[in-house]
This record gives C-alpha cells, structure tokens and sequence, in this order.
C-alpha cells in the first residue's frame, strides 16, 4: 500500500468517523519518516564510516596548553619572538604590541604506547590515546572568531554556504527516522570567556533548508516548539494533526497537489519528534555509571551532559552531531582557565570515545575535536594567548581513521605547521572521503557555480587514513 | 483594451514560423540556447574568460580564439568542417583525450555532442550572450488565427503556448482570485465581505477595480518592499561576532515609502546609491543612502582593519551586482569570472566606487560612537529643542568647569585618594513586589561564577531568583546602628549565570528606572547620582535613577553613589528602607545580585564597580574600562593623572581630575548638581530622536586589484571607479567616477542588465518562478529565459511605459506589477492536468497559475490579520515578537535574552520584526526569510516538519487562534466553527471538511470540560484580552477549531 493510499483511507476514516482518539496517528505513518536517501547514491567509494561527531572547541583553544608539547618555548618564555617568523603574518588582538614568547603554562606527560606527549591537564584523554590520531599541523586563514567559525563549518567566508552536517545531510541523506539527521548542542564554560556562536554555522545556506543543522537546548524547549502549547495534552495534539491532515488529504483529492502531500508528512514527522525529543534529551535514566564515566548531570546543559547525547544521537542514526563548547578564548589567563576547560572536556571527551568503542561504535563513527584556531606562542597581557592561525591541534578518532598515531608538526615554537599542513578544505576532504564522498563530486549549482563544501581546493590527507 | 494591429503584422508571421521552426529537431543550432549553455557548463573552466586556469591555451568563448589554430597546428573549431575541428576530435574522444578531462566531472550526453558538431558544420555562429545585449521592444505577436488584443503579456505567452501546443488556463474563480491578488499584492488574506463584494460586482472592470484598490492600500508596500530588503540585506543587526541592534529601520521606511509613493526606480537607484552626493541632499535622499551601510560590520576586538575593510567593500560589490546586474560578479574577487565577461580588474573598479565611504573596519558597536557616520531625523521642532538643551546644558557645564578649573588652579596640591567609606550592609529584611524571590546573604555563604565558579560568605549580598517578571520592585530594610550618613551605594554583582550582560535576570542590560530611600516614613531627598561607566549605555546614565521617571533608568556602569540632599542620623534601632523601582518598557531588566552600602563621607565616589571580582583577575584594561581604581577608591584616569606632573597628564586625565575635583570641592557642588540635571535633560531628549546610519563621503581610499583576495598585497595594480568594461563605461571627462556616476549608469540606456534583473524578480512574485528562473544570475551559467521577448518587453515597458501608460512614468514599479496583475496569465486557475504537468511540471511556459506558499512574514501577518490580532502600523522601530526563552544563548557581547516587546507593538506585520543577523527570529527563519547576512534574491519556499511545529506550538499562533476563536464567536454565536473557517478561507466549509472540525470541537469539548485547568492553560497564552463571559471549556475548545484551520495547508497558500 502506498503512502496515497493510506493518506486516502485515513481520511476516509476521520471523515466518516469523526476524530477518534484510538486512532493511532504512528501506525498510519509508518511510511513516513525523516530518513532519507542522499544524492551521493550510490557513493563515491565504500565509506568506512557513517556519521560524524564534532566536538567543537570553539574560541580557539590553545594548542600550547593541550596537545602540542614545545618545550623550546618554554626555554625562550619572555625573550622576544624572532621577527623572521611573524613579520607580514596576520595578527590580531597584538597588532602593534611586542611579541614575546610564552612558555607552556602547564606540563606535560607522556601517555599511551607510542609515548605521545599531551598536557597533564588532560589524563583521560591521555588514557585513550592510542585511539586517536593527532594532527598537530591544522591551519585556517581566519583570525577573528566569526569568520573563523565559518570557513571551518562551510569551507567560505561568505555566508549562505552550507555549513559541513548539511552537506552530509544531502550528500548521504539520513538514516535518523524521528530526528534531524543534523543536531547543534552547545555548552558553555566556567570561564567567562564565551565567544558568541551565530546561527548561520549550521545554516543549511543555499540548500534546501530541510538540510539545516538543528540546535537542541538545554534552556526551554529541548527543540524550538516541540512541546505543545500549555493545556494541549498529547492526545489532543495528536487529535489536531489527525484533524489538520485530514483537511489537507481533502484538499489533494481536489487540487492534486504534491505539495499538500509533503506538507501532510511534515505534520506527522513533527509528532513522531514531539514524541521522540523530549525522551531522548532525557539522560536522567542512563546508569549512574555511563554518567559518572561522563561526568554529566541530568539538565545541567553541560558538555559531558552533551557528551553523553550525542552518543544517543549516534546511536538512533544522526548523520552529522555537532557540540559547540565554549569559553576557549584564553587572552588573558590561560593557566588558570585552561584548568576550567580540562574540567570540563577531558573526562566527556575520553567518556564519548570508550562509550563508543564499547557499544562497537567507534569504527563507523568520525570523533573529530578541535576548534576554529589555535594559540599564539606569544604573551598577550603577560597572561593570555592571542588567535592564530598558523598552526594548532585537531583530534580525530574513529572510522577510517589511523589510531594511535601524530600526523605533521610545528615549529619549536608551536608558531608555524611546519610537516604535512593541513588547510580548513584538507580537513573537510578528509572528512567527506571517510565517508565515501569525494569531495570534488558533492556539489551543487549556485551562482553559476559547482559550489563545493572544499571549494576549489583541498586534498585528502593520506597519511592518516586506515 | 482592444489594440490596433499593428501594420508590420504580416511580416512578424514569418518571424514566428520561424521561432517555431526552430524547434524543431533538425532546425538551425541556435549558439545562445544550445551551445553556451554546454559550453558554459563544461568548457569554459579551462578555455574560458578566466586567464589563471585556462588551459592549452586557448579559448572557447569568443570565435576569433577559438578558430584559430593552435600551436600543435590543430583548430579547435574550423567553421562548417567538423571533421577538422579539435574539439569534435575531442568530444568523441575516449580516453585520456577525451574532452571533458576526468578530473573536471563533467560528461557530455550523446545528444549534447551531437548538437555540438551539428552547431560547427552549420558555422560556428556565435551569438552575444542574450542577458548582454542591448534592450530592445518586442513587439507581441499574435496567437495563431488571433489578432493581437489586450495585455501584450497574453500575446507573448500565448504565441508560445500555441507552438507547443497548449493553451492558457481558464480564468480562476473569482475567490481564488481575490485571495492571490491580495496575497501578492498586500500579503495579507481578504476580509469573506471583500470576497463577496468582488463575486457580485458584474461591472466589467471589477478586476481592474480591486487590483487598483489593493495597490492604493500601504499594505501593498509592506509586502513589496520584502524582497527588496532581501536583497539590500536591510537587518536591524550588524552581522557579525556580537550581533548587536543598530539604528537602521529609518532606512526600511524609506523603502516601504517608496513602494508606496510609487518613487521610480532610477530615482531610487540613485537615493539609495548616493543620495549623499545628490546636490543639496534632502533627509529623505541622505537617509536612502544607509543602504550603502547595510553590509555586516564587525566590532570584534582584533580584528584587522584592513581585512574588514575589504570585507565590507566586496560585499557591496556582490550585493549591487546580484540586486542590479542579476549577476554573479563575487566570483571575479579572486580571479577573471569563469563564465562571463567580467574580469577581476572589474570588481575591484567596483569596489572603487565605494572608496569614498567614511568607515573604519573595527565599527564601534555600542556607546555614543556606535555605527560610526549617523544622521539624526529631528524634526524642526525637534532640533530647536535639542538646540535649547544643549546650550542649556554646554552653559551649566561651562560654568561649574570655570568655577572648578579656577579653584582647581589656587590649590595645585589636590590629589591623593578619596575617602574609602563606603559601608556594606547587612540588610534585615528584602522583598520584591512583583514574583522575584530575594534571598540576603550576610554570613552564610554564597557560590557565584564570574571568571570561575568561587564560595564565600555573602557579606549583605542580595540574590534573586524565582519567576523572573518583566517589572519589579526591590524593597530592602537596612539596620545601620547609630550614625550619620551621607549617600547610599548599589553595587551590582555580576555573574555568569545572569543572562543580561551578567547583571539582569533577563534581556541585555539591567534598567533601574528609580530608586528611593526613606527614614522613619520620611523620604530621603536624593540630589545626585553617579555611577562609573561602561560607555555602553550612554543613553541612560546614573542620573536617570532619580530624575522621577519611571520611563527611563539607569543602565550604565556597576556601581551607583546617590548622594543624599542633607545628612541623615540614625538611631541604634532606626531602619532605612531602599526601593528600587524597575519598570522599564524592556522586559526582565531586573537586578539579579546587589549589595548596599551607606557612607559617611563628604563625598563617596562609586568606586567599588563589581565587588566580586575587585580582589583577583582584575586587570588594568579592565579597571580603566570600568574607571575604577580599587585601591584608592577613585576613577582610574584620576590614579594615572596624579602619577604624572599637572603639565605632563593627558587630555582624558585631565578631564577625570577635573570631574573628581569637582565632585569632591564643596563650593561648587551646586553648580555640579544643576549641570547633571542639564546634561540628563539633553541626553534624555536626545535619544528619544530617531537617527539611521547613513553614508557620509570622505577622501576615497586607494583601491587595488586584489590576486585571490589577498588584502595584504599592497603592491598590485591602483583601479579607479569603473563600470564593467565589456558594458561601457562611465564618461566622467576624466573626473573621478562617483557613486552618482554609477547609479546614472545602473539605470542608463547603456546598461541592460538592472531592468531585466528587477522584472524578472517581480515576475517572480505573481508566478512563484521567474522568467529565468536563476533570479541571481542572468549570466551564461543561468537558465536562458523561457519567454525571451516578455522578458525584454516587460524591462522596455518597466523603463519606458507605451501600453496602457496613460499615469505611468518611466521606471514605473507600480505599473509593471499592475500590468502583470491585469493579465489573463495572471488570471488562470492555477489546477494543472496530468498531460500539462507532464509536458510542464514547473510550470514555466506559464499555461497555469502557480501555487505556493507565502512567504514567512506573511505567515505569521496572516494568523493575526485573520484572528484580528494584527495592529496595524505603518513604518517604525522594529518590533520584538515574542520568541522562546534562551533563543539568544549562544551570543555574546553583550550576554543576553530576548526580552519581546509590549503591547500592540507584540502584534505588528513580520515586515517590522526585528531582523536580528545572526538568530533571526525563529518564525521568520522557520519559514525561509533569509538572515540578510548576505544579498538574496531568491527565497527558497521549502516544507518542514520545524514549520509544522512552529505553526502548532508557537505562542503567538496560539494566541492568533485564541483570538481567533474570540472573534468568530463574537461575530457568529450560533456557528462559530463555519464563521472561523471563512473568516481564514473566505469559503464555507464542505460537509465532510464541517464533520472534521466538529469531530475535533466535540473531543476537545469533551476534554476541556474534564479538566478546566487545562483550558485556562491554553486560554492564558498570550496578552491579548480575553472576555470573562465566554466559558473557558467552549472557548479553549474551539480555539483547539481554530488552531487547526490556522495550521491548514490552503491558508498559508497563495492559490
């Protein structure tokens, strides 16, 4: 039977019926759903993984202080920077001021088999190192934070690009059936330091914009209007739809029209996630011990809390799962905030990783952490780090991806990606590729114009693929 | 209107057999339709205008390259020997010679290849591209068999349809058709009498009669100016990082105004362009000219000047390009265009033009410097005013500074530190008079997060919490003890978790609108206030607490001295009670924690700012933002001043030791009490005058060609302000060509570009589809136009009026958009058959109307319009639906939360919604409005389960069917659920559609009645009043009636 068919009956039955509160709106629907076949059909080549899980750092965490060991720096802290390295580089905050080094705030450990060198700061993640692969040679061409967020979400400067999770949303489709196959948490931090987060990051620009990111919260709704308006209890909401469609279907049967179809299941989707959200957004039931290993508490909107979503998120078949956690834009105390942060992101981090590999997840799912820059070298304020974009540290994990390894380098003074640099579109290649997408076949007409999530450059780092 | 035939008819029959011939299969390859679209596609890449990725070396796009031969000897294209050209060689080519490469992912159908080698054997005729050549006027032809009567329109399309053998449409009835107009040409629904009146009258200009009608009413702006501000990318909002409000809205009414006054478009062209540089500019032109600074600005700390200002300088060249020229000029930034004919020396010469314009790339974004170049829209009355206070002001200042500086002067020893006197209290008693729940912290401990999450004793620290209410009021009881007192202190603490800039419980700021102080039942008179200063709010400084207005307060700064009139003694036991009144008009500016302090000082400088963080973190850039200095209990600039030799201080230090001198020398403080007042008085008048940023010209910078867009390079070629070359040029007689230039140009014979872009946008909104469909690129990678001759024959009839032009005028809006309405096409039913979506499924050859649905603003403007929430206005400040809670979270700088607006302002058109950049309001972004980030000219219409939501759970839609419900009941007791359906569909409902909605009436009935609560739940959504008389049970259910019908396909579709 046909999606037309059952249209047709159920309307049959309302109209000779009435509204009837026992009919179940889920069993007349089944054959709708929010998943769907992307356009990349079949792929490109085999995907070694299925979705993807963006912990994003957002305001630029300090590489310094985190996973790029240079401990040369901290030999030259408070002699001045040789100007052969920054002379014509962009700056920002310290345009016009001396540039001085600035030794790591914190030390550093050995972890793992290989002996990487990661921030003490950061145990739990040292704990799992051997599931990571290391780029320490990321670059970006951006210096300020919003222009900075979205070249490394869209690939452009410009807004009206899609942004990454909807690329993947049209590219590969979705296999999530009562949810958006693209979902944005954010979280902020102790430290006060929250760089704002404008909604264009997840925009699904001159997509369709079925192809949005959409942001669940921790204030309020859990999604913008998912809950029914105070009074309308389910079934009554599930009376109204019932209600609503059934006008609508007599509306086809006259006019014909597909688009009252379409509309008809996008009422009966919005059900099926008024129904799933709220459950799922609810972490209150997991075991004491998944959220002790993440850390999270039920309703506090943390990042563990987050964490531990995504990993629900993964599992119902979310294709792109985007965290934004804030509060890394360390100008001034980056050794007492960069305490905050480990707090705050170390053990979730580890937890999402080991919870994924022991649910068997972690081969089909891209763990990608890191932010839109990294860190000076130099001081600002005696204290603090300024932007930069020459070279900082991305975190990768999972399918496709070499485990246990470091991929490219800086200098001595963490200034320059020296070995193997890696752009914003290099990344996005990588990405696209893990997931069976050439990154110069996904396009779409714009402007004339075969726009690409890569642009028109990028090139599939080799070296860390499995 | 019956047309005379014209005398060439006969000789135009051929010409359309010849148009129909060309249809045909075996027919002539036209280059235009068959060949650039190919080429364009998959050639020009590399053999295209673009000289950095040419390949081979050689061209396509233009014969003379492509015919000549190469240096291997072989000919890409030898005209009528395809045997001999390359490129046949090479499209049938298999393997690594095979064109196009691999690499490129492009593949050429057998068909294409076939029409290629058919297209070289017939010559090699190469066409200009259509978009590019000059207009000319078509001049209709007729239908086969048919004279040429009516709308030219009809004629056009007509001849078209014939030859693929279909006809128009039979007219829609005439509901539909009331229904459509009004949706497009007002973009709201019509009243069922309307409907009614058009159905009876039978005169024969009935139609003429409505579309007149509803093209007089300001509605008809409201909804044409939409897209327009799509376009400019008009937003309340600067864009980037911060995202904060800026004053832009004089600019939208300006616009509303001229769809309105029906303003023609060159004139508009040139307001908006350069109504600065018009001579003697009037208000209205220099207030046109903000569409110059509609880009986005950033104010973001850091930022590079030089990289913003390049930024904003190539936005304005894609935005004037894409809103213009229909055009795609943003790819030439960093290289030749790949496509069409404008090269990179070309964009820069655009971006030259817009050298003149007075801006600096870190655009100050709050304070009295805010948004750099605005001009304030005083009326007369208004300026004399003003003019009044501030000489008022400038004299009372003058003389307390002359008064000062001499006294200053005899006691060249003043310095040192104030006395630090401040007391903090440990309150007795604090409650608050409107939900907020105020908890004192003396000696237990309080945590707090600022910088970091600490805990320690509260020290008197009051913190509220509980229901957060738009308005409150603080009352707090201090037990002093004994002693006598000189001014009261309010600190204010911020914290992480308070949203409004870490101060309020809501919104973005906090507003104490009074404060009072009271001993024994006796008001303490409070003669001065004085806060330190954050130059953020310069609207609403200290003295605003105390001016006896509850309109406006005080916002600015931390920490707030009031000095009492006279000293006040208290008693052992006596009790001083403090209010602090907060009704502003912005809801949830409430106080979230504070403390309060007395001091017994001469004179207590509120020097304290933000106690929670004065002993750590506290940075010098921080103390001198906050003009605070800790440790001596002074302004900051007063410490520094002191440092140095009276000669040696600084202009702004010198100006702080003044000011304190001032506030600390006993002869003169009635002088600085009444010069306070004065200036509070001119400030408070100031602000409650509009102002709109606008375009102030200055010495034009130098513009360079920028390779890739490298804003460092200084070394590349200088370019003056140009025209796209291969369009002509601007002849300046070797003046610098201005923005004026430019607009003459825009709408110059020369250019043929704007008045096709702009019809074929308006034939968008009455189609659903432009003629080409790429509204934003009329270049070779667009869609060549379905119908090229009305295409040209609209943008000949848009400039220069010749058909039933009797009141027109050249670039008449009003009458291209009547002249499309008046058509038969226009006119069609819009039902399709299965044969005509078949042949059609887009409807392009237009043998149908289309069906669509309306646009996000007119989504929401419909609900209230049919509920009879809709307030109507006309112009003003953007207003602020109410939106979700914590929809701001995740912006910053300042922290924030929505705070929607009051009153009627709660229920104005979508067009006034505050276009907020960065977190557009969710009903407009649910529904596809653009973020105005970027230049749009083509609104996806797209279909969502979020809609659905949205329309289903969104307050304001509960509310609007709410209301909703009220109104049809109050106009139909007896039959309330068929009142409601025709006042939404301006039908009545069908049998079954009636079974349906009773169905749905009676279960809500039925569950309304068992549990009331729930329909005083639903009834209690939203403001709006609602009558006591109606039972809640009835009322709730047959807003769930409502709720429904407003969720209905057909009504949020233009039909």
């Amino acid at each position: 039977m046909n999606s037309n068919e059952l249209c047709r009956r159920s309307f049959l039955r309302a109209g000779l019926g009435g509204i009837s509160g026992s009919l179940a709106l889920n069993s007349l629907l089944s054959a709708q759903s929010l998943g769907s076949k992307g356009m990349v059909n079949p792929l490109h080549h085999a995907a070694k993984a299925k979705r993807v899980i963006f912990l994003y750092q957002a305001g630029g965490p300090s590489h310094l202080e985190t996973f790029d060991y240079k401990p040369q720096l901290a030999k030259l802290d408070g002699k001045p920077m040789p100007e052969s390295l920054t002379k014509g580089q962009q700056i920002a905050q310290l345009q016009g001021k001396e540039l001085v080094c600035f030794g790591p705030q914190h030390k550093f450990a050995r972890f793992g088999k290989n002996g990487e060198q990661l921030c003490e700061l950061f145990p739990q993640i040292g704990s799992i190192v051997d599931e990571l692969c290391i780029v320490r040679s990321m670059t970006t061409e951006q210096i300020n934070h919003d222009p900075a967020h979205t070249i490394m979400n869209t690939g452009s400067i410009i807004p009206g690009r899609p942004s990454m999770g909807s690329w993947l949303l049209y590219g590969l489709g979705s296999e999530a059936e009562n949810l958006p196959g693209f979902v944005v948490l954010v979280s902020d931090g102790k430290g006060g330091q929250m760089q704002p987060i404008a909604a264009r990051q997840w925009s699904a620009g001159l997509l369709p914009s079925k192809f949005q990111g959409v942001k669940f919260n921790s204030i309020g709704d859990p999604v913008l209007y998912i809950n029914n308006p105070p009074g309308v209890n389910a079934k009554l909401q599930e009376q109204s739809i019932h209600a609503v469609n059934a006008m609508n279907k007599i509306g086809y049967g006259t006019l014909k029209d597909p688009e009252i179809l379409t509309r008809v299941a996008q009422y009966e989707l919005a059900f099926k996630m008024q129904t799933s959200v709220p459950d799922l957004v609810d972490v209150s039931k997991e075991p004491k011990s998944v959220l002790d290993m993440y850390g999270a508490h039920p309703g506090d909107g943390s990042f563990a809390s987050n964490c531990l979503l995504a990993r629900k998120l993964a599992e119902r078949g979310v294709r792109f799962i985007q965290l934004y956690h804030r509060d890394w834009d360390h100008h001034g105390g980056v050794k007492a905030n960069m305490e905050f942060k480990a707090q705050e992101t170390d053990r979730a981090t580890a937890a999402l990783i080991k919870d994924l590999k022991q649910r068997g997840m972690l081969d089909d799912t891209l763990v990608i952490w890191g932010g839109e820059f990294g860190r000076t070298p130099m001081s600002q304020g005696g204290d603090g780090r300024d932007h930069h974009i020459k070279g900082f540290t991305y975190l990768m994990a999972g399918g496709g991806i070499q485990r246990g390894i470091s991929y490219g380098n800086t200098d001595d003074f963490g200034y320059a990606a020296q070995e193997n640099v890696v752009t914003v579109h290099d990344f996005h290649a990588t990405m696209l590729h893990v997931l069976g997408v050439d990154h110069k076949r996904l396009s779409v007409k714009f402007q004339g114009l075969d726009a690409r999530l890569t642009g028109i450059s990028g090139d599939v780092i080799k070296g860390i693929l499995a | 209107m019956a047309r005379k035939v014209p005398p060439m008819f006969v000789a135009r029959i051929f010409l359309v057999l010849a148009v129909c011939a060309a249809a045909l299969p075996a027919a002539p390859v036209s280059f235009n339709r068959d060949i650039r679209p190919i080429m364009s596609d998959t050639c020009f890449r590399c053999h295209g205008p673009d000289k950095s990725s040419r390949m081979a070396n050689f061209r396509l796009d233009l014969r003379d390259e492509a015919t000549k031969p190469l240096r291997d000897g072989k000919t890409p294209i030898v005209p009528g020997d395809p045997e001999h050209s390359e490129i046949i060689a090479r499209i049938f080519a298999t393997g690594a010679r095979a064109m196009p490469p691999e690499f490129a992912h492009k593949t050429l159908t057998e068909a294409q290849k076939a029409t290629v080698k058919q297209w070289v054997a017939e010559g090699a005729v190469y066409e200009g591209h259509w978009a590019y050549q000059p207009v000319r006027r078509p001049e209709p032809a007729a239908a086969a068999g048919s004279p040429i009567a009516g709308n030219p329109i009809d004629a056009f399309i007509e001849a078209r349809l014939a030859r693929e053998g279909l006809q128009f449409s039979p007219e829609a009835d005439r509901r539909t058709l009331l229904r459509r107009a009004s949706f497009d040409l007002t973009g709201l629904p019509p009243a069922p009498a309307e409907v009614v009146a058009f159905q009876n009258d039978k005169s024969p200009d009935a139609w003429v009669k409505v579309v007149d009608r509803l093209m007089a009413s300001p509605h008809y702006a409201e909804k044409q100016a939409m897209h327009w501000l799509d376009a400019v990318r008009y937003a309340d909002s600067a864009g980037f990082h911060g995202d904060n409000l800026w004053p832009a809205w004089p600019y939208r009414d300006y616009v509303l105004r001229a769809y309105r006054d029906n303003k023609p478009f060159d004139q508009f062209t040139r307001e908006q362009l350069a109504g600065d540089l018009m001579p003697n500019p009037t208000v209205e032109q220099r207030t046109a000219s903000a569409y110059n600074r509609m880009n986005r600005y950033s104010a973001e700390g850091g930022l590079q000047p030089k990289e913003y200002l390049a930024k904003y300088g190539a936005d304005r060249v894609r935005t004037l390009s894409a809103a213009w020229l229909g055009s795609t000029m943003g790819c030439a930034e960093c290289h030749d265009h790949k496509f069409d004919p404008f090269t990179s020396k070309d964009f820069y010469s655009m971006k030259a033009f817009f050298a003149d314009i007075k801006e600096t790339g870190l655009m100050p974004d709050r304070g009295a410097d805010a948004w750099g170049a605005k001009l304030l829209l005083a009326t007369p009355e208004q300026q004399a005013r003003l003019d009044e206070l501030t000489a008022k002001a400038e004299a009372a200042r003058k003389e307390l500074d002359d008064q000062a500086k001499q006294l200053l002067a005899k006691n060249p020893a003043f310095g040192g530190t104030a006395d630090r006197s401040w007391q903090w209290q440990k309150p007795v008693a604090a409650r608050a008079g409107a939900g907020s729940i105020l908890k004192i912290y003396n000696t237990e401990t309080v945590d707090s997060s600022v910088n970091g999450f600490e805990r320690k004793r509260g020290d008197g620290l009051i913190v509220a919490s509980g229901p957060i209410p738009d308005n409150d009021t603080y009352t707090v009881e201090l037990r002093p003890r004994a002693g006598t007192w000189t001014a009261l202190g309010l600190d204010l603490h911020s914290d992480e978790t308070l949203p409004g800039n870490g101060l309020a419980r809501g919104a973005d700021r906090f507003v104490l609108t009074e404060v009072d102080a009271e001993l024994g039942g006796k008001k303490i008179p409070l003669v001065l206030a004085t806060a330190n200063k954050t130059d953020v709010h310069v609207d609403a400084p200290a003295m605003a607490a105390i001016d006896g207005d509850p309109a406006t307060g005080w916002s600015e700064g931390h920490m707030l001295a009031l000095r009492f009139g006279a000293k006040v003694t208290t008693q052992a036991d006596s009790v001083i009670t403090v209010r602090l009144h907060q009704d502003s008009p912005i809801r949830r500016a409430v106080i979230g924690r504070f403390r309060l302090a007395l001091s017994n000082a001469e004179f207590s400088w509120p020097f304290l700012g933000d106690t929670g963080k004065q002993s750590k973190a506290r940075t010098d850039a921080e103390q001198a933002v906050l003009n605070v200095d800790v440790e001596h209990g002074v302004p900051f600039d007063v410490t520094e001043g002191f440092k140095v030799e009276p000669d040696k201080r600084t202009e702004k230090q010198q100006k702080a030791i003044l000011d304190f001198f001032e506030f600390t020398t006993p002869a003169v403080q009635p002088l600085l009490i009444r010069a306070e007042q004065m200036a509070w008085e001119r400030t408070r008048f100031f602000w409650t005058i509009p102002r709109v940023v606008t375009t102030e010209a200055v010495e034009p910078g130098i513009t360079r060609i920028l390779p890739r867009a490298d804003w460092m390079n200084e070394t590349t070629e200088i370019v003056q302000p140009a025209v796209p070359a291969f369009l002509g040029k601007v002849d300046t007689g070797g003046r610098r060509a201005t923005r004026l230039d430019l607009a003459n140009w825009l709408v110059s014979a020369q250019n043929p570009l704007t008045a096709r872009a702009y019809v074929n946008r308006v034939w968008r909104e009455f189609f659903g589809i432009g003629i080409t469909k790429s509204l934003d690129d009329l270049g070779s990678q667009g869609e060549g136009p379905v119908h090229p001759e009305l295409l040209d024959w609209l943008a000949s009839e848009f400039v220069q009026p010749a058909y039933d032009a009797a009141s027109a005028h050249a670039w008449d809006m009003k009458h291209l958009v009547r002249t499309i309405v008046l058509s038969k096409a226009y006119r069609q039913a819009s039902t399709s058959t299965p044969a005509l979506d078949e042949k059609d499924p887009d409807n392009r050859l237009v043998a149908r109307q289309s069906r669509f649905r309306v646009d996000a603003e007119v989504v929401r403007d419909t609900a209230l319009q049919v509920s009879g929430l809709l307030v109507d206005r006309f112009g003003g400040p953007p207003v602020k639906p109410a939106a979700p809670v914590g929809y701001l979270f995740a912006m910053n700088f300042p922290k924030r939360d929505y705070s929607e607006s009051r009153g009627g302002d709660l229920y104005r058109r979508g067009v006034y919604t505050e276009w907020q950049r960065t977190f557009l309001h969710p009903a407009l972004l649910n529904f596809d409005a653009p973020t105005r980030e970027e230049c749009a000219v083509n609104r996806t219409n797209s279909n969502t389960p979020l809609q659905a939501l949205d329309l289903l759970n969104d307050p304001i839609f509960v509310e609007a069917s709410r209301v909703f419900a009220q109104r049809a009941l109050a106009a139909n007791a007896r039959n309330p659920i068929d009142e409601a359906f025709r006042l939404a569909e301006d039908r009545a409902p069908t049998p079954q559609e009636r079974r349906i909605l009773m169905g749905l009436y009676t279960e809500s009935l039925k569950q309304f009645r068992a549990d009331t609560k729930a329909a005083e739940a639903l009834l209690s959504v939203g403001e709006a009043p609602r009558p006591k008389a109606v039972a809640p049970a009835e009322l709730a259910a047959l807003t769930a009636v409502t709720r429904a019908i407003l969720n209905l396909h057909e009504t949020i579709t233009r039909n």
